[in-house]
């Protein structure tokens, strides 16, 4: 039987399973990447994506078996996804298992599912997590001064207790921005992903949002995003500004 | 004699009363108020009507005036579009709330006050809506005084308590008459002003100094001196009141951690370009 060059990589929220996997591809070619629960919100990918610009993101469960013959691939398996009930391909049974793990953790579902263990991430976020709160928002364009204050409400708790949060976010000069927040992680990050300028009407790549925590209020979180989003109008004009100011020099 | 200056009460009737009891305190002979009555906070009728007792002299607030001549204030008068749409449902919210007595009370307050060298404004001279920040330039700021004729203006409206002493010095005043760019007519006059002040009061109901507390100033007419108060307040009621009366339930998460409901401005020389 054919094997295949695949790892597997599961683990909390939290833990740092992209960024284990990002060190990864440094230097490396022909690998690919999948998200396994992510769905629609694809925030790891399309960070992954911008990040290294060689790597083959597949979106979802679609490629051919004969695909992964082909590259390196990981698959980021989403915290919520039951390891126990997961079922692969026959053909995967001898690939390889890492868990990305908070120091400190032992006898988990994760140690008895993986060969390996990664020690990830010190993180205050419970190993199952009771509340997971997603939202797509490709196509919306987002003020960064209002992005900026609802971001620091919601790690902050004005929105119930987050113990993680990411999202990419399009803002209103083009640029497309990557949002990181693990509780007790003292310094939240925020980064430009590399990626060109979008000043022409909407943006028609990924752009999305997920919170993990307790007594999220899902509903405030959705009504202050959407207060934050420029409409048709203000959006026309304000990507007609920043492209005459960049051509201005 | 003395003098206390309070600003910017937004509806907080905790914070009045607290801060009016401070004053009490201090044996002051005149309170002044530079406006901004309602807006944001829970109990804009109580506030005024408590002014309005005590027959506080008030100037007027861009607030009290956005309440009575509707919301014209252009949008980028808010630093953001979050802040605009937070000020809108506010704005809503008053307008729904006030008695017909509050508002006639809020359209006949005058723009400004005059007591002696002293004067009185809620943003600047020139509008209500003007951010004197502590860093605004010397030159503009030292206009601003001299347009009042006063040698010490009180305002407030950037919610932020500063004092700042204005040099005296030799100014330059170029002023360009004419439309030709090409050629203007230009007049140099040069002339010395005396020692000139700001002092800004911050603000009793929606302090923006990262503590709770709030702030108002007492003022020494002999001595010049000011001093800047900070007072404690049970904050937690008036946040229990924003929740309790439909007001958004983010700005009592806000108040309680000393930051601005919503508003805000760091740009003071911004000019709407739409
Ligand atoms: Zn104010
Ligand atoms: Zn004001």
């Amino acid at each position: 039987m054919q094997t295949f060059p695949l790892t597997l990589v599961a683990g909390p929220p939290g833990a740092g399973k992209t960024t284990w996997i990002r060190q990864q591809l440094d230097g490396a070619e022909r690998f690919a990447y999948l998200n396994l629960g992510a769905d629609a919100v694809r925030i790891d990918a399309t960070y992954l994506a911008a990040e290294v610009p060689e790597l083959v993101v597949w979106s979802s469960w679609l490629p051919e078996l004969a695909d992964f013959t082909k590259y390196q691939t990981y698959i980021e398996l989403d915290f919520h996804i039951d390891l126990g009930s997961l079922v692969l391909p026959t053909e995967f049974a001898d690939c390889h298992r890492v868990a990305v793990l908070p120091p400190g953790i032992r006898q988990t579902e994760w140690h008895d599912w993986a060969d390996v263990i990664v020690t990830g991430t010190e993180t205050r976020v419970p190993l199952q997590p009771p509340q997971l709160w997603r939202s797509l928002l490709t196509g919306q364009v987002l003020d960064f001064a209002s992005l900026t204050t609802v971001w620091d409400e919601l790690i902050n708790g004005a929105y119930g207790h987050v113990q993680r949060a990411k999202g990419i976010f399009e803002v209103t000069d083009g640029r497309s921005l990557y949002f990181d927040f693990v509780a007790g992680d003292p310094e939240p990050t925020s980064t430009e992903l590399d990626l060109p300028r979008w000043l022409e009407g909407r943006p028609n790549r990924f752009s999305g949002v997920e919170v993990v925590g307790e007594q999220l209020d899902e509903t405030a979180i959705a009504q202050t995003l959407k207060d934050c989003c420029l409409d048709d109008r203000t959006l026309a004009y304000y990507q007609q500004q920043v492209r005459e100011f960049l051509e201005d020099g | 004699m003395k003098i206390a200056v309070i600003s910017c009460i937004h509806g907080n009737y905790e914070a009045l009363n607290e801060v009016l009891l401070d004053i009490d305190r201090h044996q002051v002979e005149q309170i002044y108020c530079l406006g901004d009555l309602v807006g944001y906070g829970p109990y804009p009728n109580a506030v005024v009507e408590m002014i309005r007792s005590l027959d506080i002299p008030t100037c007027q607030g861009c607030w009290d005036e956005d309440v009575v001549e509707g919301l014209n204030a252009c949008e980028c008068s808010y630093p953001s579009l979050l802040a605009e749409k937070r000020g809108r449902l506010a704005h809503e919210w008053t307008n729904q709330e006030i008695h017909p007595e509050t508002r006639s009370f809020l359209a006949q307050l005058p723009l400004s006050l005059r007591d002696g060298n002293l004067c009185f404004v809620h943003g600047s001279p020139h509008s209500q809506h003007e951010y004197m920040l502590p860093d605004m330039h010397a030159f503009t700021a030292m206009e601003r005084v001299l347009a009042t004729g006063a040698d010490t203006l009180f305002c407030g409206h950037t919610h932020i308590p500063y004092v700042r002493q204005l040099e005296s010095g030799q100014l330059q005043v170029r002023v360009s008459s004419g439309q030709s760019s090409q050629r203007p007519n230009q007049q140099t006059s040069n002339f010395s002003a005396p020692l000139k002040r700001i002092v800004n009061a911050g603000s009793v109901g929606e302090p923006r100094h990262g503590r709770t507390n709030a702030t108002y100033v007492l003022y020494d007419a002999e001595t010049e001196q000011v001093t800047l108060r900070e007072v404690e307040y049970d904050y937690q009621k008036t946040c229990a009141a924003i929740v309790e009366k439909g007001l958004p339930s983010i700005f009592a998460w806000r108040l309680a951690r000393g930051l601005e409901f919503a508003e805000r401005a760091d740009d003071p020389t911004h000019v709407c370009e739409r």
